[in-house]
């Protein structure tokens, strides 16, 4: 019995250690927001007053009747905003930063408290969880403007950490990702689960063909790999070669066809233009006569060239 | 005493409990006094707007192209933002580049958790090529004729009206995408949701125009047209949701064939002057899907599944066989193709943390398309000049794909979490050499966080393509060379690497991540087609936050893309051999100062990114073939200083200076004439560098709090 006496008591004080050591308030302030603004009263938190965040008629919203306020996601900050004697530590609250005594996970499930549905329950089982992403790693949530949520400035915010994504987007060829005319969003869904291979549309085909649907056919004359996966040719964030080609033509088009003739040929240095000036090799390559590469509708386009 | 004891121990206990359950939950407050006078609360209205005029100093597609800046001479430009904001209703807009081709309105609107809807506008202008010339000259109609005395010739060399018919041909387009949305709450927690897209797409793109052995490149016109709407019924829960929704796409192309007159002239005369090809058909996609999420948390475990069903309709008028009334080929054995895809996505994903510090995912996908499309024979006349004598069989194409993935994270330390995985992807083709093929992928990751500041992250894996059989006949059956195994077909064996290495130590204002990643793919069964393709990739990040004010960042990556490759001239085994080595370099760099004086905010960016091609030709018993190496570099520097003369009134100034310089011999001295069967549009490698400066003020007006 003096065991187990013994061991609640070590709990006891645990728990109050943790308690402790977390910041977690056990009560909420007296005043709820007055509380806060008293001190936190600059620019950066007072933004969000420009949010959808804080609209006193959505009752669904933290400044809805009724809600708690800065608390709903900052947490009980009584003790956060009480009195702290002279040397010690202010209690620390629920905060959404690196530092914060909150941890990634709880943070995030203060915000999926609220967005779970909007996120989609997929969130879970894709990358961004898996690497300990925080919400607030992409979401500023005070700031009046989003930034990864605007198209000017999206692809920054992405590219902090996608670094090889975003680097391709000054590839020669490719999206105008550079130029903020395109986000990253318009192709992917960043909150989707592993089975949706995180594309806006259920597959990277029908992402694809959402824009540029002149080529979803079906043709009568169809390319293989074109109904099936856009990424066997063409590099999506960025290429060295025109049209965002994964290789130059004609090689790219040899890595598949080897018909006898033509098709097999190694084409040389002999065939620029400063030496004999090969149909095979310079302008559009293979493109100079079967352009119909995605597919076509020609009656005689069966060699893609009509 | 033991009763009393026992008491003590329960009181204990209990007083431990509570306070457990205190530590981490409090009880609903009172907040009926929670007043919130101190709240800005948005209302009123504001709006910013930014007048200014800028000056490019040179004509440049590429440097312009999808910002508007195409063109040398001057632009008055306005941009904008604001908000209004009154009893719970909400209206935010924005307007960028108003003057410029690439201008952008974005509004929405609502009543947030009522209702909300949102117009936008956008305009993207992809400029190409402007050193592209042509001597066919558009009719009417949109046909593309030849000039006036225009004299055929078997070669272009022979061409003698050429030089003085060419005329600039700009290689370019126009994508401008008008979108409304809307949601709105219903009872009962459901809400309906609305998006409504129009596409506009047009301009010149090249399209190749052969002959016999012989093509014209063509600045062909198109303008095409998409429609989409999107419809969704959604039911939220409190554990969980379901949305139904309906997706719809319509193509049309406002032309369904692109007409040329032949320049060249042939020992047999085609028998007709006027050659088609088809633009692409309209079609229709229309996708049904269900999907939903449930969480149930006394499992620790969340689950999201959808289901889609989908039909692509294509239907569009075939055109006539040929041009040309000479030729009888047998009647079409339908009018239309009668295109009829159906396509069927199911998706699953579970993701459990069966006990502490560990995490489970599941995730399975099926992808199917089933092209349903009739086959039938079809007489293929060549180049509206001969009847082939054969009839062709149209081959639709179908797979199936089901992708599973499994994966598990467990925190074997506070500071080291080890994960490990499974991927299995197996796909089913018709028609195709492959029939059926598997891959299967195993990779293991283990990260370590010795401080909060300092990550170390490490991942690797192998995976193997297998397939059942490589089916020559079918090969053989379109001429193929039985021996080449296509790349997305062939066995393959990957084994890659990845290391990421992060540091943002709170004491210092310095954030450092460095990143590289390996992979070497080999087609170890393949004697034909791509051998092995490698990939390395570094990239180093650097920002140094110096003051709340003041920040500096530096960025830089390189990659390299390998790829070895066989073929055969002799329609045998491997009689040559090429190499394709891509190299891009990234550098770059920025500042940004903030208040500067009291008033005074700088941007400075500069980057500098270079491409590298190298191509190589081996054959046995020559000397290597290397072609002169593809090369290009983009500098971009851009200085923006904005000065606040009054709460409401800044002043800004905006020079950037951009140069692309490319080496490239598909395009360096090929001009019109410059290959004998080919007319090609004579566009040039890139060469070009603009200075944009502009000046401008913003004025703020609204003096409440929206």
């Amino acid at each position: 019995m003096r065991i187990f006496a013994l061991l609640m008591a070590t709990v006891l004080l645990l728990t109050v250690a943790v308690s402790n050591v977390r910041g977690q308030d056990s009560e909420y302030s007296r005043k709820g927001a007055d509380t806060c603004l008293s001190c936190h009263d600059n620019a950066t938190t007072l933004a969000i007053f420009k949010t959808k965040h804080a609209v006193p008629s959505d009752a669904r919203g933290p400044f809805g009747h009724g809600q708690l306020q800065c608390e709903a996601c900052h947490g009980p900050g009584d003790s956060h905003a009480g009195r702290v004697r002279r040397g010690a530590e202010r209690p620390a609250i629920f905060a959404f930063h690196p530092g914060s005594v909150a941890s990634i996970e709880a943070q995030n499930g203060m915000c999926l408290d609220c967005h779970s549905n909007d996120v989609g329950f997929g969130w879970h089982n894709g990358a961004h969880p898996s690497d300990e992403l925080a919400c607030s790693d992409c979401h500023t949530s005070h700031a009046a403007v989003d930034a990864v949520q605007q198209v000017a400035t999206q692809v920054e915010v992405c590219g902090n950490c996608h670094q090889r994504q975003r680097n391709d987007t000054l590839k020669a060829f490719g999206h105008p990702l550079f130029d903020d005319k395109m986000t990253c969003t318009g192709c992917h869904s960043t909150h989707a689960d592993d089975a949706s291979n995180i594309m806006a549309r259920q597959t990277l085909n029908d992402t694809c063909v959402d824009c540029h649907a002149e080529k979803r056919g079906p043709f009568l004359w169809e390319h293989a790999p074109v109904s099936e996966d856009c990424g066997l040719c063409h590099a999506a964030h960025g290429s060295n070669h025109s049209g965002m080609l994964t290789k130059r033509a004609p090689l790219l088009c040899q890595g598949c066809h080897a018909q006898a003739g033509h098709p097999s040929i190694a084409y040389g240095t002999d065939g620029l233009a400063s030496d004999l000036p090969s149909q095979y090799l310079l302008g559009q390559s293979c493109m100079n006569c079967h352009s119909q590469v995605h597919g076509s509708n020609h009656l005689s386009g069966s060699k893609l060239m009509r | 005493m033991m009763t009393t004891s026992r008491t003590g121990y329960r009181a204990l206990s209990a007083g431990t409990l509570l306070l457990m359950a205190a530590s981490t939950m409090a009880d609903a407050p009172d907040t009926s006094e929670w007043v919130c006078e101190y709240c800005p609360f948005a209302e009123g209205h504001s709006a910013d707007f930014r007048l200014g005029v800028s000056s490019v100093s040179d004509d440049s597609a590429y440097l312009g192209d999808a910002n508007g800046y195409d063109d040398k001479g001057a632009y008055a430009n306005v941009d904008g933002e604001g908000r209004y904001a009154s009893d719970g209703y909400r209206v935010q807009w924005e307007v960028a580049d108003l003057g410029l081709d690439s201008r952008r309105a974005h509004v929405e609107a609502g009543r947030p958790g009522v209702y909300e809807i949102n117009v936008s506008w956008r305009d993207i202008p992809r400029r190409r090529f402007d050193t592209s010339s042509s001597i066919f000259q558009n009719s009417t109609n949109g046909d593309l004729l030849l000039p006036g005395g225009w004299a055929p010739a078997p070669l272009t060399s022979q061409f003698t009206a050429l030089d003085a018919s060419l005329t600039p041909r700009p290689i370019q387009s126009d994508r401008r995408i008008l979108e409304l949305g809307g949601r709105y709450q219903l009872p009962n927690q459901f809400s309906i949701s609305a998006e409504l897209r129009r596409q506009q797409y047009d301009g010149l793109k090249i399209a190749g125009g052969s002959t016999f052995s012989n093509a014209s490149l063509l600045p062909a016109s198109f303008d095409y047209t998409t429609d989409s709407v999107d419809l969704g019924l959604r039911y939220d829960a409190e554990s969980g949701f379901v949305l139904l929704g309906w997706h719809l796409s319509d193509f049309e192309s406002s032309d369904a064939a692109t007409r040329w007159q032949q320049p060249f002239s042939f020992s047999a005369p085609l028998g007709t002057d006027t050659l088609l090809r088809a633009q692409p058909p309209d079609n229709q996609f229309q996708q049904l899907t269900l999907s939903g999420g449930y969480s149930m948390p006394r499992y620790r475990t969340v689950i999201s599944a959808s289901a889609a069903l989908g039909n692509i309709d294509q239907d569009a008028g075939f055109l006539a066989y040929t041009t040309n009334p000479a030729l009888n080929p047998a009647p079409l054995p339908r009018n239309s193709l009668g295109g009829d895809v159906d396509t069927t996505n199911l998706a699953f994903a579970l993701s459990t943390r069966p006990i502490r510090k560990s995490r489970v995912n599941l995730s399975y996908r099926f992808d199917k398309r089933d092209n349903k499309t009739p086959e039938a024979l079809w007489e293929r006349v060549i180049v509206d000049s001969v009847l082939s004598g054969d009839a062709e069989m149209n081959t639709p194409y179908s797979f199936e794909r089901g992708k599973l993935k499994l994966s598990a994270d467990y925190d074997l330390f506070d500071t080291v979490r080890v994960s490990g995985g499974y991927d299995r992807v197996d796909t089913d083709r018709d028609n195709q050499e492959v029939k059926s093929q598997s891959e299967d992928t195993g990779w293991g990751r283990v990260r370590w966080r010795p401080t909060s500041s300092l990550e170390i992250d490490t991942r690797g894996g192998v995976s193997e393509r297998d397939i059942d059989q490589y089916n020559e006949s079918v090969a053989l059956s379109f001429d193929q060379n039985p021996v080449l195994r296509k790349y997305n077909l062939a066995y393959r064996y990957r084994r890659f690497g990845e290391l990421r290495f992060s540091w943002s130590p709170s004491e210092l204002p310095l954030a450092i991540s460095i990143s590289g990643l390996q992979a070497e793919d080999e087609y170890t069964q393949s004697r034909l087609g791509l051998l092995s393709g490698d990939e390395l990739s570094v990239t180093a990040d650097v920002s140094w936050t110096i003051s709340d004010t003041k920040s500096l960042f530096v960025n830089s990556g390189f990659e390299k893309l390998e790829s070895r490759q066989a073929g055969s001239e002799q329609f045998a085994s491997e009689d040559w051999r090429a190499s394709h080595d891509d190299e891009f370099t990234l550098y770059g760099a920025g500042l940004r100062l903030r208040q500067l004086g009291g008033a005074v905010d700088l941007t400075l960016d500069y980057s500098r990114s270079e491409g590298e091609s190298k191509i190589r030709i081996d054959t046995p018993g020559a000397a290597a073939d290397q072609f002169p190496s593809l090369t290009s570099s983009f500098d971009f520097f851009r200085l923006k200083l904005d000065w606040r003369r009054s709460t409401t009134l800044s002043l800004g100034i905006d020079v950037r200076y951009q140069q692309f310089e490319t080496a490239d011999w598909s395009l360096d001295g090929v001009s019109p004439s410059a290959i004998p069967v080919i007319l090609s549009l004579g566009a040039r490698p890139y060469d070009d560098d603009a200075l944009i400066v502009g000046i401008g003020f913003s004025y703020r007006l609204g003096n409440k709090n929206p």
